[in-house]
This record gives C-alpha cells, sequence and structure tokens, in this order.
C-alpha cells in the first residue's frame, strides 16, 4: 500500500536539537527497506503560491492554502505493507518527535 | 528543479469544464508531470507524533481546516513561473485550490547523527 506521508512542523512539539535530528540514518534505513521511493524537504510555506481561477479569472497568493501554525515542511512516498508499518516507519521520522507526521493512504482512479 | 502541488478541495469552488486527464496526458509527455495521486479523504488520515519518548497515534489529519489536501502531483520546471502556469491549467485550481511548492533538497550528510555512525 502507498501512503503520502506529510512532515509537519509544529510549535507544540520538543524543542529541535540538530545534534539528535536522526533523518540521515532515517533516509538510509528507509531506502534499503525500499519503503521511501521518493520524499523531499519543502521551501517554506512563505514561499509558496496557491492558485484558484474563480469567474475565470487566474488569482496567485503568497503562501499556503490555509493559514496553520502547524505547516508541511516536507513529505515521502511510502511503499508500506499496511498501516501499522506505516505508523512504525513515522515514528521513527525523527519529525515525529520534533514536529509531528500525518499519514494518508493513496486513492487511485479506477 | 522540483516543486510539489497540493490539490485542495475548497468549499468556494466552482466547477470547471477542463478534463484532469487531457492535464495528466499533456505534462507527462512535456515531462514536466513526474508524479501524481489522488488522496483518501482526511477521515481516513493518522497523525502520527512522538512526545516523552512515547508515540502517540490519532485519527484525522495534521490541521483542521474547511480546506483539505486531496492529491498531490510532483513537477519538473524551470522556474516558480512555470510551475504556476502549469498548476492553473489543472481543472482543480477551479474546481478547489492548488498550492505550489518548491522542493528544497537537504544535504543528508550534515548531519551528526550520521557522521559519527560513520
Amino acid at each position: 500500500m502507498k501512503y503520502f506521508m506529510f512532515v509537519v512542523d509544529d510549535p507544540t512539539a520538543e524543542p529541535y536539537v540538530r545534534e539528535q535530528d536522526t533523518i540521515a540514518d532515517w533516509v538510509e534505513e528507509m531506502t534499503t527497506r525500499g519503503i521511501s521511493v521518493d520524499g523531499d524537504r519543502l521551501r517554506p510555506a512563505a514561499d509558496a503560491k496557491t492558485v484558484r481561477i474563480r469567474g475565470g479569472k487566474p488569482l496567485v497568493t503568497d503562501g499556503p492554502f490555509t493559514e496553520a501554525k502547524e505547516m508541511i515542511a516536507g513529505f515521502d512516498i511510502l511503499e508500506c505493507a499496511d498501516l501499522d508499518e506505516a505508523i512504525e516507519v513515522a515514528s521513527k521520522h525523527p519529525m515525529a518527535r520534533f514536529g509531528r507526521i500525518e499519514l494518508r493512504p493513496f486513492w487511485p482512479f479506477e | 528543479m522540483r516543486y510539489l502541488m497540493f490539490v485542495v478541495a475548497d468549499p468556494t469552488g466552482e466547477k470547471s469544464e477542463l478534463d484532469v486527464e487531457e492535464w495528466v496526458t499533456t505534462h507527462d509527455s512535456q515531462g514536466v508531470r513526474l508524479d501524481g495521486e489522488r488522496l483518501r479523504p482526511v477521515e481516513d488520515a493518522t497523525t502520527v507524533r512522538v512526545r516523552g519518548g512515547e508515540v502517540i497515534v490519532t485519527d484525522g489529519p495534521f490541521t483542521e481546516s474547511k480546506e483539505w489536501i486531496a492529491g498531490y502531483d510532483l513537477l519538473e520546471c524551470d522556474s516558480l513561473e512555470e510551475a504556476v502556469a502549469v498548476a492553473l491549467q489543472h481543472p482543480m485550481a477551479q474546481e478547489g485550490a492548488i498550492e505550489v511548492r518548491e522542493c528544497w533538497p537537504l544535504d543528508l550528510a550534515e548531519f551528526p547523527e550520521t557522521r559519527a555512525a560513520r
């Protein structure tokens, strides 16, 4: 099963400690296990553009589609046996501690 | 440069005449669209946190809002302007909203934990 993993900044999380950031280990383990098939950090939400077309006119605004104190900082695409494995993988990601992680199953069009 | 498009369900959206399959075919053939998929609704989201060493698993998305991410596409474009132009051709620009974010690869060699392990 494929999952989209949102890696999210969360001001209520434990303070970030760079020396305890195990991201390189996580990437190595999940790539070796064939679980993380793609992923990247994203430029900050402040650098996002949100586009809409309303009444036939394009509207391009700066910033993310919604204002929240939690902000998406990156993503991974996971290939997992089931949700339990996806949760195990997410819980090992350093941002589960320094932020939060959302897992969402893929839903391909028939 | 890679750009991530969040395809957003937005209740202020309007009906679009555009066809999403046509958008996919066109941008796949131009090498602009690398990947993309629809995602299960937010009701099927699971949020994972580690606090004080404990793993906390909750149902639902990382934040509640009236707009929500319904899918994604990964693009290869020369600039943010090009990625915005591609996003504007997607039917969900009218039916919802699209957020465009530039990818920002991490230099994993900079991370002390792994340096120490080597």
